[in-house]
């Protein structure tokens, strides 16, 4: 049930108006809708907002951040807004939509010889490249009738050293069949998991920077790009210079799938949309 | 077949000699006009470094019809900035090609201070058109005179179809002084019920009720 607000003495509430108009621009700027459901979550972390930066009321929040050059407030809003985590299989629907659509219009594109490239980017702590890897071994026939490469990259050297040491919690792993878990994994002491070493040497890490043109322009010819929940935390400008990057990194008629709240349409109009029966993903228009 | 296991991710040398040949302000400049699309591409992408790139990209921008070379051009301009920027893409607000329009407006949307310089020139052009795209740019611009323009589009307009924009902006950025000129409205216009219904939601807007 929505709630109904009426004034605001105190600042210990937005208003139904106040709300509106800052779930409005927030959609402008990130594509990210609020539902009414989210209504308490998203007053909490505005007013939080409020508080920290030493505003009295919505309105003059509001305002300083609208009109903020830098966009730094904003920032810090979609920050809070959009907390993530990360783990096996998370929004697995577009692991099913790789295996059961992407892949396939892929591979009749395909010569002989030639194989695929797959690259997921941030490598976070590695739950994202392995869960693909672990798709693929588990649910494409076509894995047997060519060669699949997966690069998965990050700005963060400490969390590649993670990724290379395939150590993950109980929390990270719990969306995972038993069956999955049993044939990939080794239990460790802490409570812990091990990914096995087949899987390990199937995913190459590097380090990147994607906002700098001398480091990314040697990536290439990927045919699938995952980079999901990333670029909601970039500013308009780094936004669009990743969308160049992924897009002269893609062969055409490759695919880019990102997180679930963001939109390559309100970034870029490189890409043409593709809505498949699990997911909408990105595509690189053929040449 | 299978997953692969040996890491590698460099360019074929093919590739690297034939990105890496020319790559100086100059060559890229020539490179504008090369007749392989992902060549003028991979041109402007790297022109962004070059300050003295304006002229060169806006001229190839002209005649450039692959979308993806003048998205190129359009985010190296953006990523040079500054007033040549802001002076050569004003002109695009009165072209017919819409995608280069919008685009236009995109870039000009983040020139805060160039767009300042000739805002009050395009809120007063003949074109209506040009006014509306002209508010359209305000509607993003992170410039603190912002509700003041479009205030004066209120008080000075009289195409009820950019009055009618400029009320909606002003929904999201509008102050309580601004209600008296947004009620104005309603008495010059009587016969235009969705200019009533915007003024009306500007009005609740900015009230916060």
């Amino acid at each position: 049930m929505q709630t109904t607000h009426k004034s605001n003495p105190k600042l210990d509430e937005i208003t139904d108006a106040e709300f509106e108009r800052f779930k409005e621009y927030f959609y402008r700027k990130t594509g990210i809708q609020f539902e009414n459901s989210k209504r308490y979550f998203v007053d909490k972390r505005l007013l939080q907002r409020i508080h920290s930066t030493g505003h009295d009321s919505f309105r003059s929040y509001f305002t300083t951040m609208r009109y903020q050059a830098s966009g730094e407030e904003l920032q810090e809003l979609i920050n809070i807004m959009t907390v993530n985590e990360t783990y096996f299989f998370r929004e697995e629907y577009q692991f099913e939509c790789m295996v059961e659509n992407a892949l396939n219009e892929i591979m009749r594109h395909k010569k002989p010889g030639e194989e695929i490239r797959i690259w997921s980017v941030p490598s976070s702590s590695g739950e994202e490249p392995y869960s693909i890897a672990i798709y693929l071994l588990e649910h494409w026939a076509g894995i047997d009738k060519i060669d699949l490469e997966i690069i998965s990259s990050d700005i963060d050297s400490k969390m590649l050293d993670r990724c290379r040491r395939g150590v993950y919690s109980k929390r990270s792993v719990q969306h995972l069949p038993n069956k999955l878990l049993e044939r990939y994994f080794t239990p460790v002491a802490g409570n812990s998991y091990k990914i096995c070493q087949d899987l390990l040497d199937s995913v190459s890490f590097t380090q990147i920077n994607l906002s700098d043109a001398a480091q990314t322009r040697s990536y290439r010819n990927f045919d699938l790009i995952f980079c999901r929940n990333l670029l909601i935390y970039f500013d308009d400008a780094s936004r669009r210079q990743a969308a160049e990057v992924f897009y002269d990194a893609m062969n055409p008629g490759g695919f880019i799938f990102l997180g679930h709240s963001e939109s390559m349409s309100r970034i870029s109009s490189l890409f043409k949309v593709r809505k498949f029966a699990k997911a909408m993903v990105y595509q690189k228009p053929q040449a | 077949m299978g997953l692969k296991k040996e890491r590698k991710i460099d360019i074929s040398p093919a590739e690297k000699s034939s990105r890496s040949s020319g790559r100086n302000f100059e060559g890229l400049s020539q490179q504008l006009q090369s007749a392989t699309s992902s060549e003028r591409r991979w041109a402007a992408r790297d022109l962004a470094i070059y300050p003295d790139a304006v002229e060169p990209l806006l001229h190839a921008l002209r005649s450039e019809t692959e979308h993806p070379v003048a998205i190129a051009i359009f985010d190296s301009l953006r990523q040079i900035g500054g007033e040549t920027v802001v002076n050569g893409l004003l002109p695009l607000l009165s072209v017919e090609d819409a995608f280069k329009r919008n685009a236009a407006i995109e870039v000009l949307q983040e020139m805060p201070e160039g767009v300042a310089l000739h805002i009050i020139e395009l809120l007063n052009d003949r074109d209506s058109d040009v006014r509306i795209f002209a508010i359209d740019i305000l509607q993003q611009l992170a410039h603190p005179q912002t509700p003041e323009w479009l205030l004066s589009v209120l008080k000075d307009e009289t195409h009820i179809n950019v009055i009618a924009t400029a009320v909606d902006r002003l929904a999201e950025v509008g102050t309580q002084e601004m209600i008296p000129e947004l009620k104005a409205l309603k008495l010059r216009f009587p016969n235009e019920p969705y200019l009533d219904f915007a003024v009306q939601t500007a009005i609740r807007r900015i009230k916060g009720d």
